[in-house]
This record gives structure tokens, sequence and C-alpha cells, in this order.
């Protein structure tokens, strides 16, 4: 006789109670272990159904009736679900059931979520705008600083070997000392030396500009670099000078120069017009040592006298290559410099003759010269700090929210609380919440960030000087668990406080509907939370408008030219197969027919563009008549410029006069200086005037004229000595024409390819491109940071406004009651706007004096980002405070208004 | 009535449940409510197994495999499930009572000494 439920019918049918052990998986082991695991649930199930039943059969067959048996049996039997839950338990281990709590607790989260769409919509939207700015931030930082080098593992804590003058001027090796300085220390397990050049590829029209190094044998295995294509550089490249005329090229080139041409290797090319046997291709990814510029050609260092003109691999006095090392686990970069500087000292004793003015020194990639790091990494420390404080706004800003939310949801907490639920269990639970709306806001922050990336690129590094850039931004794992962490750590941020308060509900508080609020302590953390964001969007619009001005500044600074209607075309006879000769006369015809052309005003040639961001050359010079004192810094920037050139860049002459075609190779050696060279030397411009000096060993030169100084390299830089010399006596082959014409700047680029082109048609034009270009790159970095901060800056304001939006409202609405008994005894409409807007006014004003305090105290850090503007410059501050303030005032406006629109007898009715 | 007339019910000692399982399926397979039947009768009414530490145990004895579990009819043909000792459930029961053994053992000597062997 069957007086329970059949195990059989039991069975299937039914549910199993909804545990949710599952974990939300895709894997297959856990989802076929969840299904086991319900199977086991329905055995046990039976198991207790015949457990049961036997023992009722037991009463049947001692005179029980069967109801009663089967009733006295469920007794003795006890709680049985108890029975089931702690069978349960000894199926899996402890982590399995706090697993699939917490898959629980993230079901449920997603599902409340949903159910309130537009506040998660807002969560996730706000956190995406905060955590994408940091990570696009934090991609920059990680190209330029964690991994400056693409494709070469660990590139961030490569050393690099250079000279360091006593002035503090990083300068290259020379290749003896190179050389000595590798043989013998011992603090890097593989050093190799590079230097960077521009090199003439292909001869004729299709030659082109391309960047490349000059590399030692070791270079490739000490980045640990191989070729997709044929070899490396390798030890036996580094032997006899001039007999390895081997190339290898970037992966880059092979595809964009060469059509992919899996024949490649074998093949000759000509660099600098010398033929070069192409041995192999680089692995794709692979750009070259130089942070942030795409080099193309690797060449033998032992081929420099061919590439260059003139043999330097044994001149101790010509900088030539820097070094670049993997240290020994167990030096470091300041055991590695100690080491170059004794072994420098060394070298010097061994040379009496030479001056004592530089050290070799080792210096971390991150400060390295070469390459964008120096010139970028201040601006993105300053970017990471305005990221860091928007998501602190944006954390201030979600908190508020879910206050909010908090507030409506105490029953259902209260609830949770009353049945049992653990404050542990309600905080992880809240906790989660957060998360789920992190970690989209983490996964929409990286799409953001990429797109802030690319509105990065072209206004700064892209059109960085002539060669191509490829910064390493792409999103990889560092920058994935960044944002992790940020998410995790910000959800912790925005979601802990609201939550503490959560968990500790105060039951009988919710039993009586009391829905004010509960002293003075909650609305104490609500004013904070507005106070702060105040205080920092102040702090960030701050910042934005000092970087503004800079770049407002930097644009309209006197860089001493007139970049403005001038064309440069950029040349380079010797691919073309000129000698010195040959060279010395196209030029001359070409300034000759350029400055026949109705429409030039006036053309010159030079050896260097300004504003190029990077020192130009340099040489030593000896002064007549002046005793350098030990250590006195005393090389000079240079440059090779023709007649005219500071007529067409209209930079004025302080004294004497400008080269002149009388100035011929076989004329009195002259030179003209700029101002500060004279000052510095000779006390007066007119004083320098007949003055000698020698250029890096050359004759005596006399100075004929003194020019005003202009920027050289960047509009930031401090007025340098510089000295100019006639093309005439100082032929280079590689020259760029500036011509100053009213044309419009299309028609005067084509004018000048077709001018050139007529000359020698199988000249090839390097670039052809308006000198505003040039300024333009300089201010790169202003705009970008001015642009980031921009950005920043708004949404800091945006999220400011909706703070103070909600706080102003939510205090409203929580007085509905009040304001209706205002009202009734006869409060005007005016006076109950002025109550609300004050308190949203009184929060912004506490907020922005604290931003103006925290500016003044932060903004000195931008100093080096900032030019023409004092840190503390008062109509940024004043523009800043009026910003936010009027934000606030605006933001407050809106449910003020709406507060004193409050329909009294509504209100009343309310409860 | 007859509540009262059983000796007064004993707590089991911790630990001790897992062994009484496996010395009672040491005489051939049984189901849960057959072992939980068959201490109750062999400890004069004494021990009284609860179901909720019952079940758990057997299903940790099946984890650690000292019983291996079926399903099989009764001999009043009822389904149910019968837990069989396995070999090394065997070993296990073995050193379990040893342990037991050295407990009462050592528990008597504490709560007896004997002066002449001292």
């Amino acid at each position: 006789m069957k007086l329970l439920d059949g195990p059989s019918r039991a069975k299937r049918g039914k549910k199993t109670l909804p545990t949710s052990h599952g974990l939300c998986g895709n894997i297959k082991g856990r989802v076929l272990d969840w299904f086991l695991r319900r199977d086991r649930d329905d055995d046990l199930q039976e198991e207790i159904r015949s457990h049961l039943s036997m023992a009722a059969h037991d009463r049947v067959a001692d005179g029980e009736d069967p109801q009663t048996a089967r009733l006295a049996a469920l007794k003795e039997f006890g709680n049985v679900t108890l029975t089931r839950e702690a069978t349960r338990l000894s199926w899996g281990g402890v982590w399995r059931s706090r697993v699939a709590d917490i898959t629980q607790d993230f079901r449920y989260a997603i599902r409340t979520l949903r159910r309130s769409p537009s506040y998660s919509f807002v969560v996730i939207a706000v956190l995406a705008l905060g955590i994408g700015a940091n990570i696009a931030v934090f991609s920059l930082f990680n190209a330029l600083a964690l991994k400056p080098i693409p494709h070469v593992d660990g590139s961030a804590s490569l050393g690099v070997l250079v000279a360091r003058t006593d002035s503090g001027r990083i300068l290259p090796l020379s290749y003896p000392d190179f050389r000595d300085l590798r043989d013998q220390g011992h603090a890097f397990s593989g050093l190799a030396g590079t230097s960077m050049d521009a090199y003439s590829l292909g001869l004729g029209t299709r030659g082109e500009r391309v960047f490349g190094e000059m590399v030692t044998g070791n270079y490739f295995s000490v980045l640990g670099v191989g070729a997709s294509l044929g070899r490396t550089i390798q030890p036996t490249d580094d032997v006899s000078p001039g007999k390895h005329a081997v190339v290898v090229i970037s992966d880059g080139l092979w595809k964009r120069s060469f059509a992919s041409d899996p024949a490649i290797v074998g093949k000759t090319i000509q660099v600098n017009a010398y033929p070069f046997t192409i041995v192999g291709v680089t692995e794709p990814g692979f750009q070259g040592s130089i942070v942030s510029l795409k080099m193309d050609l690797f060449l033998p260092v032992m081929m420099q006298a061919q590439l260059r003109g003139f043999d330097l691999l044994g001149v101790r006095e010509s900088p030539m290559l820097w070094g670049l090392g993997r240290l020994k686990p167990d030096s470091s970069i300041a055991a590695a410099a100690a080491e170059a500087d004794l072994l420098s000292v060394q070298l010097d004793a061994r040379q009496p003759a030479r001056r004592v003015s530089q050290r070799a020194t080792v210096i971390p990639m991150w400060q390295s010269p070469y390459g964008a790091q120096t010139y970028m990494l201040p601006a993105i420390m300053l970017l990471s700090v305005m990221g860091a404080l928007l998501l602190l706004i944006v954390c201030a800003n979600v908190s508020n929210l879910v206050l909010v939310r908090e507030f409506s949801r105490r029953g259902e907490i209260a609830a949770r609380v009353a049945l049992g639920a653990s404050r542990s269990r309600i905080l992880r639970w809240l906790f989660v919440e957060n998360l789920v709306l992190a970690l989209p806001g983490a996964a929409l922050g990286m799409l953001a960030s990429q797109g802030i990336d690319l509105l990065l690129e072209p206004t700064s590094l892209a059109s960085l000087a002539p060669v191509p850039v490829g910064l390493n931004v792409s999103l990889d794992w560092t920058a994935v668990v960044f944002a992790l962490v940020l998410s995790c750590a910000s959800s912790l941020a925005f979601g802990f406080i609201p939550a503490l308060r959560s968990s500790r509900v105060d039951l009988a508080g919710i039993m009586k509907d009391d829905l004010s609020p509960r002293g003075g302590s909650r609305g104490r953390l609500r004013n904070m939370l507005v106070v702060s964001q105040v205080a920092v969007s102040l702090l960030l619009l701050v910042g934005a408008a000092l970087v503004i001005r800079s770049l407002e500044s930097a644009r309209t600074a006197d860089a001493g030219f007139d970049p403005r209607n001038v064309g440069s075309v950029s040349l380079d006879l010797k691919p073309s197969g000129y000698d010195a000769i040959r060279g010395r006369s196209f030029y001359q015809t070409l300034l000759d027919t350029v400055r026949a052309q109705s429409w030039v005003e006036s053309a010159a040639l030079t050896a260097i563009l300004p504003l190029t961001l990077v020192d130009s050359n340099s040489v030593d010079a000896v002064i007549e008549g002046h005793n350098p004192r030990p250590g006195e810094d005393m090389r000079m920037l240079i440059n090779t410029v023709s007649p005219e050139y500071f007529a067409t860049l209209r930079i004025g002459l302080v004294a004497g006069r400008d080269f002149a075609r009388t100035d011929a190779s076989d004329a009195l050696s002259v030179a003209i200086v700029n101002e500060t060279m004279a000052r510095q030397f000779w006390g007066t411009p007119d004083g320098a005037l007949g003055k000698r000096m020698r250029l890096g060993g050359g004759d005596w030169r006399t100075v004929i004229g003194v020019a005003r100084d202009i920027k050289y390299a960047r509009v930031t830089e401090d007025p340098r000595p510089h000295v100019y010399r006639p093309l005439e006596q100082n032929y280079l082959p590689a020259m760029t024409l500036h011509v100053r014409s009213r044309d419009p700047e299309a028609v005067l680029l084509a004018r000048l390819r077709s001018t050139v082109q007529a000359l020698d048609p199988n000249l090839p034009i390097l670039t052809a491109r308006m000198l505003t270009e040039q300024t333009r790159v300089a201010l790169s970095v202003f705009s970008m940071a001015a642009g980031v901060l921009m950005v920043f800056g708004v949404i800091a304001m945006i999220l400011t406004a909706l703070g103070t939006y909600g706080l102003v409202s939510y205090a409203a609405k929580q007085s509905t009651h009040e304001i209706g008994i205002r009202i009734a005894i006869g409060a005007s409409r005016a006076e109950l706007l002025r109550r609300f807007l004050g308190r949203g006014l009184r929060l912004g004003v506490v907020g922005a004096i604290c931003g103006l305090v925290g500016s003044v105290a932060i903004t000195r850090l931008l100093t080096g980002l900032l030019y023409g503007v004092s840190p503390t410059d008062a109509t940024s501050f004043a523009g800043a405070a009026t910003m936010v303030l009027t934000t606030v005032l605006v933001a407050s406006l809106i449910p003020a208004w709406r507060a004193s629109r409050t329909d009294p007898i509504a209100a009343l009715r309310h409860r | 009535m007859e509540q009262n007339t059983r000796p007064p019910r004993l707590e089991l000692l911790q630990g001790t449940l897992d062994m009484l399982i496996l010395q009672t399926l040491q005489w051939g397979p049984q189901h849960g409510y057959a072992i939980s039947q068959t201490i109750r009768a062999h400890s004069s009414e004494a021990l009284q197994v609860e179901t909720g530490s019952l079940y758990p145990a057997l299903h940790r004895l099946q984890k650690q495999k000292w019983v291996k579990a079926s399903w099989g009819l009764t001999e009043t043909n009822q389904r149910a499930k019968f837990y069989t000792l396995t070999p090394a459930g065997k070993k296990q029961l073995l050193r379990e009572r040893d342990r037991w053994e050295q407990l009462i053992a050592a528990i008597g000597g504490v709560l007896n000494p004997n002066p002449a062997k001292g």
C-alpha cells in the first residue's frame, strides 16, 4: 500500500527547488556539473521519500492507521529541507556554494537593474565616461612609459648609455667611446649601439626619404627581435668599416614600397646613393627603438662613412650613437650609470688632450631624449592626475545616485534583513550590484578610450615632423587589467558608503513608514559629495583654462620669424649623383630661377627647419679670446643657410649684414650669430662684428652679422646661442627651399614643384608643405593637453550640474510636506525659491573655495606645460570659478523653481 | 507512554557517526532508514541518529569512496537506496575502531587509575 507519493511520480515532472547552483558558465564541464547536481538533488529527494515511506510502512505494520503513521514518520524524520540542505553541503566544497551565492547575487542584481533602466543607463554612462577617460590616458602612458618600444619585451627597463655634458645636456657618444664603454663595462648583459637618421632611399624621382637606424651587430639580439624574411643585422656585419653593405628593412617599408615582394632578400637598393643588399625584413610590429617614431631601415654602423660621406668611426670627438642595453639582473640603472661615469674618467685620463666637458651615463628609457617620451610624459602625467580627479567626481556622482536609490529601496533591504540576511550578505549584494554597473562602464570606457586616442593622434603625433609616427596605443592586457581594477575600485568607492548605510537599516523606522531623513548625517554626506564635485571640477577647469591660455600665448608668441606665406620644399641632391661642385651650382641656379619669378617675394635655402621639436646639429665652438671655464658648455646650435634667409623668414638683423653671394668658398670665412650668443661672448651685438671663432675644428670664421633670436626647436625653449654658416662655404647636399609668396598655399606648392622639376626632372621632392604646418606641430603638445583637459573639464561640469540638480531636487522632494505647510501659512514663492536656491549655492560656494585652494596648490605642478601664463593666473581662476558657480546656479534653479510651484493642497494630501 | 520507558537518549560523540555507519554496513548493504533503525536497536534505543546528520554523513562517506550507493528493492518491495561498504571503507572502519579503542582505553585510564600498574 502506497502511503506517500511514489518516487516515480515525484521525480521528473516537478521542478527542483530554485537553488541556483549554476555558474553562468559557458564552460562545458560546469554546465554538466550543474545538471549532475540537479540529478543528485532529485536523487536525494527520492531517497528521503523512500525513507519516509519505509518508516510509515513499519508503523502501519505495528498497527497504526496510515494517516497517523505518515505524520509520525514525518515528525520523526525532522526538518526535510534542513536535512537536504545539510546533505547538499556535503557534496561540494565551500567555494562552490559561495560561487553559487555570488552568481545568484549577480543574477539578482541584473534583474533588479533591468527594472530601473534609466537609473542603470545614467550610472553606466557616467562610469563609462570616467573609466574611459582614464583608460585613454593610461593607454598613452602605457605606450610611452611601460611599453615604449613596440614588439620588444621589457623595453621599459632598457638602459640608455649616453654622454651628459656638465651643463646637463644629453648627447650621443662617439663610436670609440661607445666601444670602450661597451667592452669595459659589466653592468649590461647586452649593449647595442644605434643612431637615427633620415636616408634617401632609391634614386631619381623614385627616391623617397625614410628614417632609419644605424646599428651595431648585436642590436637585434639585444632587443630580441627577429626577421620575418631573411635575417637581421648580425655581429658578422660589424667587423670591418665599409665592407658590410647590407640592410634590413622594416615590415612596413616592405609592404609599402616593395609590395610585400616575397623574393626581396638579395635585392639591391640605393641608400644615400650607395648600393646595399637587402638581407632581411623585420618582424611585423617592430618599428625601431625610437619611441613613437617609425624606422624603416636598419644599417650596420660599419657603413657610416658610405652613408654619411665622412668617417667618424675613429673620431673620439664626434658624437655619433647611443647605447641601448639590457641590464644584468643584479645591476640597476644607478649602478650602470656609476660604472659608466667611472669608466669615462678612466678614458679621459688615458686621453689627456680631450676636453673634460662630458661624462658617460646611463639613463632609463623614459628619460631618453631619443623618442617622444620626454616630450610627452609631462603632459601624460598631468592628464593622469586630471583623469583620476575626474574619476573621483564620477564616483561622487554615482554615490549620490546610489544614495537616492537606496533610500527608495529601504523597504526591500529591511525585508531582507528581517528575513535573516546577514549584514555582510547585504553588503555583498549591493557591491555586486555596483559591479554590474561598473563592468559595462569599463567595457564602454575601453571603446571610448579608442575614440579618444583617435582624437588625439591627428592633432599631435601624426603630424609630428616628417617622420612617420606610430605610438603603441593599442589596447592590451595591461590596459584591460587596469580597466578591471579601476571599475572594481570605483564600484567599491561609489557603492561602499551608501551600502554601509543601507545595511544598517532601522527596521522600526521603516515599518513606521518614516520617510524623513534620519538626522543630519545623511544630508551631510550628500552635501559633501556635491561640495567635492564642485571643487574637483573647478580644479579641472582651472587646469584646462591654464593650458588653453598657454596654447593661446604659444600660438601668438613671437617665435622670432614669420612662418606665414612661406612654402618649404626639401631636396637631397646626393642620391641623384650630384657632387659638391654640381650641387653648389644647382642650388645657385634654383635660387636664381625662383627669385626671378613674379610671384616670389624672396627665397632662400636652409639646412634645418625651425621648430622641429628636436635639437638640430650642434658643434663645439672655440671663441677667439674666450677661455672657457672648466665645464662650460661650448656646443652651439648651428645651421647652414643661403643669402636672403633672414629676409625670407623675416628674422631681423640687429647688427652687421646678411650673407651675400660674395661670401664664396674662396672668400673670407664668415658667420652670423644670434643676439644671445653675441651678448654672451662679446657683450653687445655690435661688439660681436669682426670677432672670430672656430666651429667644429674648422677655419677661423669672422662674425659679419647678428640676427635676432628665434625659437629654434620648441616654442617654450629658453634663448640659446646659435650660429649660421653660409651655404657657399659649407656645402650640404640636403637643403630645404623656403619661398615667401602671396600665392595661395596649393598654387605656391605646385609652382615650386614644377620649378624644381623643370631644373632636374629626375630629382625627387622629399617634402613640399607650408612652414605654418611646422609651427602647428610645435604646438601639438599644448593642443593635445588643452583638448583633453577641455573634454575632462566639460564632463566634470556636466557631472557637477547633475549632482547639484539631484541634491536640490531630492531635498525639495523630501520637504514636499513642509513646503505645503509653509505655503499654507503664507510663505511666498520667492521665499521658497530663495530657500532652495540658497541650499545649492551655499554648497557651490563652499566647493568653489575648496577648489580654488586646491588649484593653487596643484597648478604649480603644471609649470612645465605652461607657457606665458602664471600657474596662479587670475583670469583662468576667475573664469573657472564663474563657470562652475553658474552651473551650480542653473542646476539648483530648476528644482528650486519647481519646488516653489508646489501645490500646497496636493503636498499636504500627499500622506 | 512508551516514550518514557525508553532509556535516556545519548548525544553522539563528534565523529563517531561515520564509524557507526561503517560498522552497520559491515553486515551487508543497507538503506538509510535501516541504518538508523539498526543503530537505534543495537544501542538499545540509546542512540538516536538524526536524519539531518545521517544523510550528510552517508553522502560524505560516499564522496570519500568508503561506501557505494545503488538503488534496489527492499524485502517489502520498496525502492530504496542501498549503501555498500567498499574495501577502502573496511580499512577506514578498522582504523576508526582502533582509534576508538585507544580513546576508550585512554579515557578509562584517566577515570579509573590503576595503582597496581604505577
